[in-house]
């Protein structure tokens, strides 16, 4: 081969050669592993670590408490269901409820059985009235017992003294009997109220039956109320029996002077 | 021939000349990506997963703990303070030995018979009215009558005597048939009683409301009861009171009338 040709050939070699350097070069610098383009490689590293530790942080710090509260949840709700709100001893609770209800009913029931007794008319206007547990009754007491004790009697027949006392104890015994028609009607209500919450209590749950029970802790206060106003009825009605007690001791005294005085005077007569 | 093997040549090298352009341009191109474009992504991704990671730890994963705590304390508060199972068991237990302690005692002083009268009549008349049997009420008059004797006749005595012996009477029958009539609700309360008890040794806390309601109510008709009879005392009391006035005044007629008498007798010597 000529010299030239051998020339033209080594340049041709040389230029394959770069060629072939250049591309190792470019070869070189390109990642061995491609995972991403455009030399995001670094980021996808810091990715997966960050991943990594947000997922690790998440069990931790999210997962366990939150497991640890759910048990906690759970662990609450087996405790008040099996212990503190049982259902079997809830529905036992309203059955008794029920059962309660034909016991009241009879109860009420035996209170309005007939008890009158009096056999003549007049005491019958009367103990009708007394017994009725009607309010609306109570203008018919004033005539009936009028008409059963008689009245105040007239001034020529006592002295003022008696007929004060007399007056005094018609009033108390009238208002008395008033009283008892009264609280009568007042217990029948309650009877009533009684039944009416008790058939509430049928159907309620643990947290509205402390509601009923609140309603019947004002009725039962009401209610003693009532007794107590009754029980005032009945000490007024022992006061005046006392009083009218007193007021014959001092009648009495009172006539043994004037016959002293009366006798006295008889016995100076005879003397003379 | 030599001379087209030298072209051949020449044009095969201008050909790798431009070759070698189009390898440069990879090249280039590497080179033309900025290199700040990249530093900037990874520091907001660094800042991004920072952010993310005290986020979790701190605010999410404090107040979780936080969470996690006060449901446990909770829970523990519950079940050791307010709702101890020793306690409630203590509770019932302690329900079941008072009932086995005093109910027995209780039912038996309750059982004692007072009954105190020693001849026929009032025997009889005894027993029916503590007996507690509403079903009897309608025998009281009759074995009244026989222990109290009837109203006075017409011709016997004053029509105001006899007012006031009947109502007196009816007075004091009506009293004894309520009384009769409380003493069986009187059992009935008891049971009623002995009901509430059993249940409240099988109670939970959360039925024990229902119960307590319960009781108030039962509590609620007694007191009723109770009202009922304090009325039958009232009418009794004011009979009492209206009988001791009435007899004054018939008193006062009578007084008046002997005065008028005697006047009479020294008018006419």
């Amino acid at each position: 081969m000529s010299r030239p040709t051998l020339f033209g050939l080594w340049k041709l070699l040389r230029s394959v050669m770069v060629a072939v350097c250049g591309l190792a070069i470019v070869v070189g610098l390109l990642p061995s592993k491609a995972r991403s383009q455009l030399g995001l490689d670094p980021c996808c590293a810091i990715m997966s670590a960050g991943l990594n530790s947000i997922s690790g942080l998440l069990r931790g710090a999210v997962a366990l408490p939150l497991g640890s509260i759910q048990q906690n949840q759970q662990q609450s709700a087996n405790f008040e269901q099996q212990v503190v709100f049982p259902l079997p001893a809830i529905t036992q609770a309203r059955n008794m409820a029920l059962q309660f209800q034909s016991q009241f009913v009879q109860m009420r029931q035996l209170f309005q059985l007939p008890i009158s007794s009096a056999t003549l008319r007049t005491p019958q206007l009367l103990e009708q009235s007394l017994l009725s547990g009607n309010p609306g009754a109570m203008p018919q007491i004033t005539s009936s017992y009028s008409a059963l004790y008689g009245t105040v009697m007239p001034p020529a027949n006592a002295p003022q003294p008696v007929r004060n006392m007399v007056d005094m104890t018609d009033a108390e015994a009238q208002a008395a009997m008033k009283k008892a028609v009264e609280i009568d009607a007042l217990a029948n209500l309650e009877l009533q109220a009684a039944e009416q919450i008790n058939q509430q209590l049928q159907t309620a749950a643990p947290g509205s039956s402390t509601i009923l029970e609140a309603e019947t802790a004002a009725w039962l206060v009401r209610a003693n109320a009532y007794t107590q106003s009754a029980m005032a009825e009945l000490v007024r009605v022992r006061s005046i029996e006392l009083a009218n007690s007193s007021d014959q001791v001092k009648f009495s005294a009172s006539h043994t002077a004037a016959l002293q005085s009366t006798g006295n005077q008889v016995l100076q007569q005879g003397v003379r | 021939m030599k001379m087209r093997a030298l072209a051949l040549l020449r044009t095969f090298h201008l050909r790798l000349s431009r070759s070698r352009r189009w390898l440069f341009l990879p090249v280039i191109a590497l080179c033309l990506i900025p290199l700040n474009t990249r530093a900037d992504g990874i520091g907001g991704i660094l800042f991004l997963f920072h952010t993310i990671t005290s986020t979790l730890q701190g605010p999410i994963g404090g107040a979780l703990n936080e969470m996690r705590k006060v449901s446990a304390e909770v829970n523990d508060f519950r079940q050791q303070i307010i709702w101890p199972l020793a306690m409630i068991n203590q509770a019932r237990g302690f329900v079941s030995a008072t009932r086995a302690r005093y109910t027995g005692l209780m039912s038996q002083i309750a059982g004692i018979k007072n009954n105190s009268a020693t001849l026929a009549l009032p025997i009889q008349f005894e027993s029916m009215f503590r007996g507690a049997q509403s079903g009897s009420i309608g025998q009281i008059p009759s074995i009244y009558t026989q222990v109290y004797q009837p109203v006075a006749l017409a011709g016997i005595a004053q029509p105001g005597q006899r007012n006031l012996m009947d109502i007196d009477d009816a007075i004091s029958m009506d009293s004894l048939k309520t009384a009769m009539v409380s003493d069986q609700t009187t059992q009935s309360m008891l049971t009623l009683a002995d009901s509430l008890e059993q249940q409240a040794v099988a109670a939970a806390p959360g039925s024990a409301s229902m119960v307590a309601a319960q009781a108030c109510v039962a509590d609620l008709e007694t007191q009723a009861q109770l009202t009922k009879m304090l009325a039958a005392q009232l009418r009794q009391e004011a009979t009492k009171l209206a009988h001791q006035n009435a007899l004054l005044k018939q008193r006062s007629v009578a007084t008046q009338n002997l005065q008028n008498q005697i006047q009479q007798v020294l008018a006419h010597p």
